[in-house]
């Protein structure tokens, strides 16, 4: 009987042990929490850039093809970097004006990226900061994801037909249905203020 | 006179023969015993900043063997986790210019195991109060959950565990009892996840459970 009594508290020791240990899977996160990572170029200057451009469209690339966006909330999205950029410092100025710094939004969904955090700086394919294009360090993920990019303009390499990055923001766990607007603009200011770092002196 | 005298070298003898009488009947000094107890955790320190809420998680296997005169030896095995989840906390890599903001889950979860002297104090009474101190290590694993990513590292360590409690019998000639005993552990452990760097993990255990006691 003792015995018994040990061996039922034993097993029910560990069911309750066990049972504190529950938490959201990580589909279920994915649903509910919104991450927001940033890199910068260390050896970038921010301050002597004095001028930005901000591509005008937001592209939403799939499995299967890849759109335009549009509406509001895209309207919201663009209207939030271009507000943080001024607030920074720097002057938006709309192509063919020539600017020093470019910014581009691109979506991603329903595909599987893994994202290197790590090791993955380098200069792109050239590009113009209006087209959108396959990052080559993402291989896929689940849920959705919203890169900025910010592209070094006044630097562009003509000779190797180079553009710099000098700021990437991911905001991941998007377009799931669970996030309204304002959660993506609070995401973006939150990738801005992660980035103390992109400020120029001289407006 | 006589009769003054007979009574008081009977009242003066008599309790003492018969508290002899209740040693010798009463209770008994128990050759080993077995614990199992929930045990609940408090970090402390730097593993407080780590993980800041207590932890209901966990449980403790132990043995102790009475060598003389209440001095015990024996072993623990335990099994811990604590945990908890913080909102929109920033991690930065500053040599990297990353920086990570995000809802993120901290746990740690270990396997502590040691040697354990102790001393009991009336090992015989129905109510045993002992001091002890375990020596030994730890494996934790301490983990940091942000979305789908599980970033985790785990370490060895050397611990020392001085601890207060108490066996009480069920009654003076059972062999189940219960325990209640409270200690200060300290490890060599440490954390080193982005900006939150720790060391020399430290908690307080509460550990109430379940003896077997062996005469």
């Amino acid at each position: 009987m003792k015995t018994k009594l040990f061996s039922i508290f034993l097993v029910l020791g560990l069911v309750v042990t066990l049972s504190c240990t529950k938490y959201p899977p990580a589909s279920d996160r994915l649903l509910e929490d919104l991450a927001v990572i940033t890199q910068y170029d260390t050896k970038a200057n921010f301050s002597s850039y004095k001028t930005y451009s901000i591509a005008s469209t937001i592209k939403k690339i799939t499995d299967k093809d890849t759109t335009d966006m549009s509406g509001a909330t895209v309207t919201a999205v663009l209207n939030e970097i271009a507000a943080n950029m001024n607030a920074r410092g720097y002057t938006q100025v709309v192509p063919p004006a020539k600017a020093d710094l470019g910014l581009t939004v691109v979506y991603f969904q329903n595909t599987y990226v893994y994202t290197y955090y790590y090791n993955w700086w380098g200069y792109y394919y050239p590009y113009y900061p209006y087209y959108p294009y396959y990052p080559v360090y993402y291989s896929s993920y689940t849920a959705g994801m919203a890169v900025i990019e910010m592209q070094d303009l006044k630097n562009y390499d003509q000779t190797n037909e180079r553009l710099a990055t000098r700021w990437t923001a991911f905001i991941r766990g998007l377009l799931t249905g669970t996030h309204t607007t304002s959660d993506i603009t609070a995401s973006i200011d939150q990738a801005f203020i992660q980035t103390p770092q992109i400020v120029t002196t001289v407006k | 006179m006589k009769k003054l005298i007979i009574i008081v070298i009977m009242a003066v003898t008599l309790p003492c023969i018969l508290q002899a009488q209740e040693k010798a009947s009463l209770g008994y000094t128990p050759h080993s015993y077995y614990t199992f107890s929930w045990n609940t955790a408090f970090p402390l320190g730097d593993f407080h900043n780590w993980v800041s809420q207590p932890s209901p998680a966990g449980f403790d296997i132990g043995g102790r063997y009475l060598l003389m005169k209440g001095v015990t030896v024996g072993f623990n095995i335990s099994w811990q986790r604590v945990s908890k989840i913080y909102d929109a906390q920033t991690y930065t890599i500053p040599d990297k210019g990353i920086a990570i903001t995000a809802e993120n889950y901290r746990f740690t979860w270990m396997v502590p195991f040691q040697v354990v002297i102790g001393y009991h104090f009336i090992p015989d009474k129905l109510v045993s109060p002992y001091v002890s101190l375990g020596i030994g290590g730890d494996y934790m694993e301490h983990h940091l959950l942000i979305q789908e990513y599980d970033i985790y590292e785990d370490r060895w360590d050397f611990s020392l565990t001085p601890e207060v409690g108490a066996l009480v019998k069920f009654g003076n000639y059972s062999n189940w009892g219960a325990l209640v005993a409270f200690n200060y552990k300290w490890t060599t452990n440490q954390i080193e996840f982005y900006n939150n760097n720790t060391k020399d993990l430290q908690m307080l255990n509460l550990r109430i459970g379940f003896t077997y006691i062996v005469r």
